[in-house]
């Protein structure tokens, strides 16, 4: 048995539920971006407490982790980026009013 | 019941706890602080879990990334204190349903597998940078670097995206 | 033992700081001074604006002062005078400031007034100039201690110091740090002047004091930083190694909070631009240069 893994396993599981919760929920794209950064720090919590429990002695789980982390900072500066553009077009970056991206 | 499982769950508590006012507090600013220290208990999940460094790292970088995702909630938010109430969800019912579905599944993983005896001993912190160090610049220097070159990358796009288009005059 | 000997001179230090302050602002020196303005605080009415967020209003100057706090903690005042010696130290440090932007956000949005969010937001656009200032010329620092330990990157200077040795990062720590905590010239956030106050225009009596005495935490924190390390902090002859430290961060406090008398405010804008364009190009051939050195040179 291995409580401590399982304990950090579950509170990944509950930050990736409700990250997905906001993610599909909110209707304005900086939320969604939040609702994103939450299911990504599960991640981070659950190759951490892998790496911890599982193989401490193998670094590349916390390289992983690095990487991760590059990937939430990428995801936010394009996220940043499309919504600037978006709100410098229509004012507002509001998804519901964004239908015609549809296609 | 050891002291590590009870900081572990107090601060993973936390986080859950910040990451639901997240999406359930009006004002903006309060959501993005809210997971700024949803964030910041993680960190303090991986300081717990003996990672030294990367607790630092998390609790250093987020301070950053949530107080610009504040000014952006501020700039783009038509009631960014949060005074009117005004509701900004959609699809509420699926959401909670795929919300659920995610943690239950993610739950029965975490229960249903046999996860093996937990290793016991830690390298310590500063041999663990160092390891971290070589690593980094040894056998896993490639994809570091990409991970390098894609940020780069996603600054200049995203700057590029955003930059007001210039009238380049005779437009009028 | 230690908590209590840096606490206590961390209180010291933090007094004689508000006496030269108030001497370098207004030209006349008054010991008593900081004693009477902080009594006078304690029995001022604390007045709350109109619909405040009430929950950060009061946070934030306890977040402010538990993030100075923090980053004294890894800072060495004598080969063992020091609270937690990390093995991440200076990384820490940075991670401990870094919440000095969530408090200075926090206090000017829950305050519910104009002066006070143009204020926190200012910082935001501060913090973006000096943020990479202040982390890529540690990263040279450590380069040569080859280690994030404080104590490791005093024990590095012993031959040199490394202000000599990497001089084109001291300036630029140096100027960072400055935009830190917020000190003239670039103490935009407050704006004597143009913005009543800024982030402190709507507090009073008791959080006003919390307020003044985490910016002097944080001062004295980012000059102990200067001193550990570009100044070999313990470091020096004849003196024991306490006295050394204490004299040179009070000078390198002097130092700093001198030279915004002599320099009209520098716009936000302006320091963006500087740091970014200037600054990170200097930084890189700092790391650069530190590098060839350390390859080349072995002191």
């Amino acid at each position: 048995m291995n409580p401590e893994l399982l304990i950090a396993l579950t509170i990944g599981a509950a930050l990736f539920g409700v990250g997905l919760y906001g993610a599909l929920s909110q209707t304005n794209l900086v939320m969604i971006i939040m609702g994103v950064e939450l299911m990504l720090a599960a991640a981070l919590v659950n190759l951490v407490a892998f790496w911890r429990y599982l193989h401490p002695n193998e670094i590349s789980g916390q390289m992983f982790v690095l990487i991760v982390m590059a990937v939430m900072a990428v995801e936010m500066a394009v996220g940043f980026g499309i919504a600037i553009a978006r709100f410098r077009s229509r004012g507002s970056v509001e998804m519901e009013e964004a239908r015609e991206l549809k296609g | 019941m050891n002291a590590e499982m009870i900081f572990l769950t107090f601060f993973g508590g936390a986080a859950v706890w910040f990451g639901i006012v997240v999406f359930r507090t009006h004002s903006m600013v309060r959501s993005a602080l809210a997971l700024l220290f949803s964030q910041t208990a993680i960190g303090a999940m991986f300081l717990v879990m003996q990672a030294e460094f990367l607790g630092v790292l998390q609790i250093m970088m987020m301070a950053t990334e949530m107080s610009v995702m504040a000014i952006f909630m501020v700039m783009f938010m038509m009631d960014p204190g949060g005074l009117g109430a005004m509701d900004m969800t959609h699809q509420k019912r699926l959401s909670l349903w795929a919300g659920g579905v995610g943690l239950v599944a993610a739950l029965g993983l975490t229960l249903g597998v046999d996860w093996g005896p937990a290793a016991l001993s830690v390298p310590s912190a500063s041999a663990q940078i160092e390891m971290l160090g070589i690593e980094l610049l040894g056998r896993s220097m490639f994809i570091f670097e990409s991970a390098g070159l894609t940020i780069l990358t996603a600054m200049v796009a995203a700057t590029m995206v955003a930059i007001a288009p210039q009238d380049k005059g005779g437009a009028k | 033992m230690n908590i209590a000997i840096i606490l206590g001179s961390l209180a010291l230090g933090a007094y004689i700081i508000a006496i030269v302050e108030s001497w370098a602002t207004y030209g006349r020196l008054r010991l008593a001074g900081p004693a009477l303005a902080a009594l006078a605080l304690l029995g001022r009415e604390s007045v709350l604006a109109r619909k405040p967020d009430r929950l950060f209003f009061e946070t934030a100057p306890v977040l402010l002062l538990v993030a100075g706090l923090l980053a004294v903690a890894v800072i060495p005042l004598a080969p063992d005078l020091i609270i937690t010696d990390l093995s991440s130290g200076a990384l820490f440090l940075n991670a401990a400031l870094a919440y000095v932007l969530v408090a200075l956000i926090m206090a000017g949005w829950g305050a519910n007034g104009a002066y006070g969010m143009i204020g926190g937001w200012r910082f935001l656009g501060q913090f973006i100039a000096y943020a990479m200032l202040i982390v890529m010329p540690i990263t040279a620092v450590a380069m040569r201690a080859e280690s994030l330990m404080t104590t490791q990157i005093v024990i590095s200077q012993v031959e040199l110091w490394n202000i000599f040795y990497q001089p084109i990062g001291f300036v630029l720590f140096v100027i960072a740090a400055m935009g830190l905590a917020y000190l003239p010239p670039l103490d935009l956030p407050l704006a004597p002047g143009d913005l009543a106050g800024g982030v402190e225009a709507e507090y009073t009596g008791v959080r006003l004091g919390v307020l003044r005495l985490a910016r002097m935490i944080i001062i004295l924190s980012l000059a102990g930083a200067t001193v550990t390390f570009y100044l070999g902090g313990w470091l020096g002859p004849w003196l024991p190694p306490w006295a050394w430290s204490a004299i040179k961060i009070l000078v390198v406090t002097v130092a700093m909070l001198m030279a915004g008398h002599y320099m009209p405010r520098i716009r936000e804008a302006r320091y963006l631009a500087l740091s970014w364009k200037l600054g990170i190009s200097l930084a890189l051939a700092n790391i650069f240069l530190v590098g060839v050195i350390a390859l080349v040179v072995p002191i």
